[in-house]
């Protein structure tokens, strides 16, 4: 019962917010007029990433949303692989005609922080829209009997000596390894990153008692969530959304880092000729106002914080990422080119 | 159980349009796993828009019957042309496509539609009666080490198959090994051998290898014997496996039934692993390993029934935990998630007519894989009667269509011709196909869980061979290294 009460309790809470976020969509242009019939035909969307994970579905269902809009097919192409990189390095050498356009993740700025000649989101693209903006957490089991909360969780891995576990995906620089660095000097312990790159296993070994801990996105974790199986104990972000307004934030836990987003948006190239920018621009940013791609969005848990940026707003979002990682790298002493 | 099957059996036949779906399912998945390159996971992304304007148990269901008529699907080319529809067909090509060289094709055939409808039958039932106690039972005793251990057992197993020694079998093992450490390291994400290629950075794709190792390779030996005036063309044979056939080979279907549901109810791992490890198994347990590779039938069977076996089992994490066990299934979680589902406890407890027609559905689909498969395989044997010169082309065409479709890269089609070479001159000093794919498809899954596994007992083998299960798969697969080495050695001496 307490699970269907709190369950309940968070749908309507992102139930409101998703809606006050329709409501603002709703009240930007209706139509936009195709410049010079651009586009005549379907458009090409590349996904560096499989169709089953999450940028493949917020793909899918932004294609789907753009499509109910303008009547244009959306083709997507998914180039798994590299962390990214085999899609960007496709998307870059696709032609710049507007009608390619690319789906991407933060990664994309954390690959260019790491190395500049990693094409930059924010200028060597234009981003059309960023779609989905989300925080990340500390999980545990909701049975768990060692520890109960974050005091408790970091007095008992203290008392491990660097033996307890968390399960993320721990890649060289990746968001999750700089923000579990930070947690860590922060709490002054030591924790063991165990590094899964597919989450079903990630989650299995968490609900096995694998590992200790795990660090995900709550989007990605909503039905062990809804089922009452996983229990967030800190939430990555300055100040507590209201679907989990029983989970301290890092920072009211004594950690004072500016917490790093996990974000995906859409991208066109930055030789696109303008007035094709433009209509795309309308189409994604209108796209995601869309009913089905809002709906889409509550699912995930994306409404709870606001997950939507226009141009501008995503490319501050990007070049602040950038600067952020930049700065960690080289404090974490890692070959910044 | 029979009460809530037999619901489920009613609510899927007492509605036209959920049985055309159900058929479209049935001959979609068995289309898209036999054609290389294209594959059931083509075939449900492109639905899987569709699904949301179905009732989700329509969506859940269509999914679940392409994953079982998917997985069988590319038996038939693996058998017939050395092309598997995918890579959890690749063992079945290691005794299917010498069975059709030796004119045994029809029997191959049809021990792949009989195997596979009996596998996916068993786990379907199996699946039914117990999901929710074998999920908890799996992600509580089996993590990471247990799964390393698993696939070096796998590999120590089969790295003899049709090698023609054991030295040049592990040679072939280690090869595709190291083949399996191009792109990035599966934990730390760094680069390795990619050359600063960023398409290499993601590693070699499983497709366009097994392709190049498989099919072309053979299109090659083939087309020497043709130059050299030696071809002779397979015949065509429609002789079906008797009754006797196949029940002499009632330990192995059973064997693979257990390895296949063990495989696939691991989260990630499914119906690749079980198919190479029940094939591994079956060399093991033969009283002639040396006939594997060479147009076995237990090859077929032990790879066919393993591979559709894991398709149920691969249904236990995802229903009751809400874990995909592979791409199909996680994009089935997308279909949950589109109709406000999540799989995972709460739908047994909210949505149990679901549950029922869909795992309705899958055992129907496996009897489908029986009805439909003995059917079509007539039409398809004729086939075989198409001239070589006509034939090789269409399969290079296939081939490398297949090669490039998965991700759209040149540089696939590149490895696939690159893997033809250097697999037909492999081919022609002993050196062996099987296990050289072997060690590129069990290295990856391998590398990963050992590293996850070492990191998870703090770089501490000790701790690492405490865990019971971890303890006894390494041991027993060094046993039976150690006991291939001395065989090795008695045979040199022999020969001495």
């Amino acid at each position: 019962m307490r699970n269907i009460i709190g369950t309940a309790a968070l749908c309507a809470a992102m139930m409101a917010a998703g809606s006050a976020f329709a409501f603002e969509c709703k009240r930007g242009e209706a139509s936009f007029d195709k410049p010079g019939g651009f586009p005549e035909r379907a458009l090409t969307m590349i996904v560096p990433y499989g169709p089953a994970g999450g940028s493949g579905q917020v793909a899918a269902a932004m294609a789907e949303a753009v499509t109910e809009l303008t009547g244009i097919p959306i083709n997507r192409d998914h180039k798994p692989g590299g962390s990214g990189t085999v899609g960007m390095t496709a998307y870059m050498a696709a032609p710049p005609d507007g009608y390619n356009v690319l789906e991407h993740i933060d990664d994309a700025s954390s690959a260019h922080a790491l190395d500049s000649s990693m094409p930059n989101p924010a200028e060597d693209l234009i981003p059309l829209v960023v779609s989905q903006v989300t925080f990340s957490q500390v999980y545990i089991r909701t049975n768990e009997t060692r520890f109960s909360d974050w005091p408790s969780f970091v007095e008992w891995v203290k008392a491990q000596n660097g033996k307890a576990t968390i399960a993320n995906v721990s890649k060289e620089g990746s968001m999750e390894r700089v923000t579990m660095g930070f947690i860590t000097d922060a709490s002054d312990m030591k924790i063991q990153q165990i590094s899964f790159d597919k989450g079903a296993p990630r989650y299995g070994a968490l609900l096995g008692g694998q590992v200790d801990a795990l660090f995900e996105q709550p989007g990605d974790v909503r039905n062990f969530l809804d089922a009452d199986q996983f229990k967030p104990i800190l939430t990555i972000f300055d100040e507590r959304p209201a679907a989990f307004a029983d989970t301290p934030t890092h920072r009211e836990m004594g950690m004072d880092f500016d917490p790093l987003l996990r974000f995906r948006g859409f991208y066109v190239h930055a030789d696109a000729p303008t007035d094709r920018v433009e209509w795309l621009k309308w189409a994604f940013q209108r796209g995601y106002c869309e009913d089905s791609y809002q709906a889409f969005n509550e699912s995930k848990f994306m409404t709870v914080i606001d997950s939507y940026r226009d141009t501008n707003g995503a490319k501050d979002l990007i070049a602040r990422s950038i600067e952020q990682y930049r700065e960690v790298y080289n404090a974490m002493g890692l070959d910044v080119k | 159980m029979i009460e809530n099957f037999l619901a489920g059996s009613a609510a899927l036949f007492g509605d036209p349009f959920t049985i055309g779906i159900f058929v479209f399912g049935v001959v979609g998945g068995m289309l898209f796993g036999a054609i290389p390159g294209v594959s059931m996971l083509t075939l449900a992304a492109i639905l899987l828009p569709f699904t949301a304007s179905l009732e989700p148990a329509q969506g859940v269901m269509l999914f679940a019957v392409i994953y079982c008529t998917g997985t069988y699907g590319g038996a038939i080319t693996a058998i017939l042309f050395n092309i598997p529809g995918s890579a959890e067909n690749a063992p079945t090509a290691f005794d299917g496509y010498p069975m059709t060289q030796k004119g045994q094709s029809g029997k191959a055939v049809g021990a792949a539609v009989l195997c596979s409808a009996i596998g996916g039958i068993a786990s379907a039932l199996v699946m039914m009666a117990a999901t929710e106690p074998l999920a908890n039972w799996a992600i509580r005793n089996i993590g990471p080490p247990e799964i390393f251990a698993l696939v070096f057992f796998g590999l120590v197993v089969a790295s003899s198959v049709g090698a023609r020694t054991i030295w040049k079998g592990w040679m072939s093992v280690l090869i595709g090994l190291l083949i399996a450490t191009i792109g990035q390291d599966p934990v730390g994400g760094i680069n390795r051998y990619n050359f600063g290629m960023t398409d290499l950075a993601a590693g070699i794709a499983f497709i366009p290898a097994i392709l190049g190792f498989f099919a072309v390779s053979e299109i090659f030996v083939q087309a020497e014997k043709k130059a050299s005036g030696k071809y002779q063309a397979p015949k065509v044979s429609m002789t079906f496996p008797s009754f006797i056939e196949l029940w002499m080979h009632k330990i192995a279907v059973l064997r693979s039934i257990l390895v296949g549901f063990f495989c696939g109810i691991l989260p990630g791992i499914g119906a690749t692993l079980a198919a190479f490890m029940s094939y591994g198994e079956a060399v093991r347990w033969s009283k002639n390993p040396e006939e594997f590779g060479k147009g076995k039938l237990e090859g077929v069977i032990s790879a066919e029934t393993a591979n559709n076996a894991a398709t149920g089992a691969a249904m236990i994490p995802l229903l009751a935990l809400g874990l995909p066990g592979g791409a199909l299934t996680a994009m089935m979680v997308a279909v949950f998630q589109m109709h406000d589902l999540q799989p995972g406890p709460l739908v047994f407890m909210l949505s149990p007519d679901l549950i029922w027609i869909v795992f309705a559905a899958m055992f129907y689909a496996n009897l489908s894989i029986l009805i439909i498969g003995v059917l079509e395989t007539k039409t398809i044997l004729n086939l075989l009667k198409i001239p070589f010169q006509f034939l090789a082309p269409l399969i290079l065409m296939l081939a490398t269509t297949g090669a490039y479709i998965g991700r759209g890269l040149v540089l696939d089609v590149m490895v696939m011709f690159l893997a033809g070479i250097i697999g037909y001159l492999l081919r022609r000093s002993g050196f062996s196909i099987p296990a050289i794919v072997l060690g590129l498809i069990l290295g990856k899954i391998g590398e990963q869980n050992f590293a996850q596994g070492m990191q998870m007992v703090h770089y501490d083998l000790g701790t690492y061979l405490s865990r019971p299960i971890c303890a006894i798969l390494i041991a027993a697969g060094v046993i039976t290294l150690a006991s291939n080495i001395y065989r090795a050695f008695t045979s040199i001496k022999t020969n001495a």
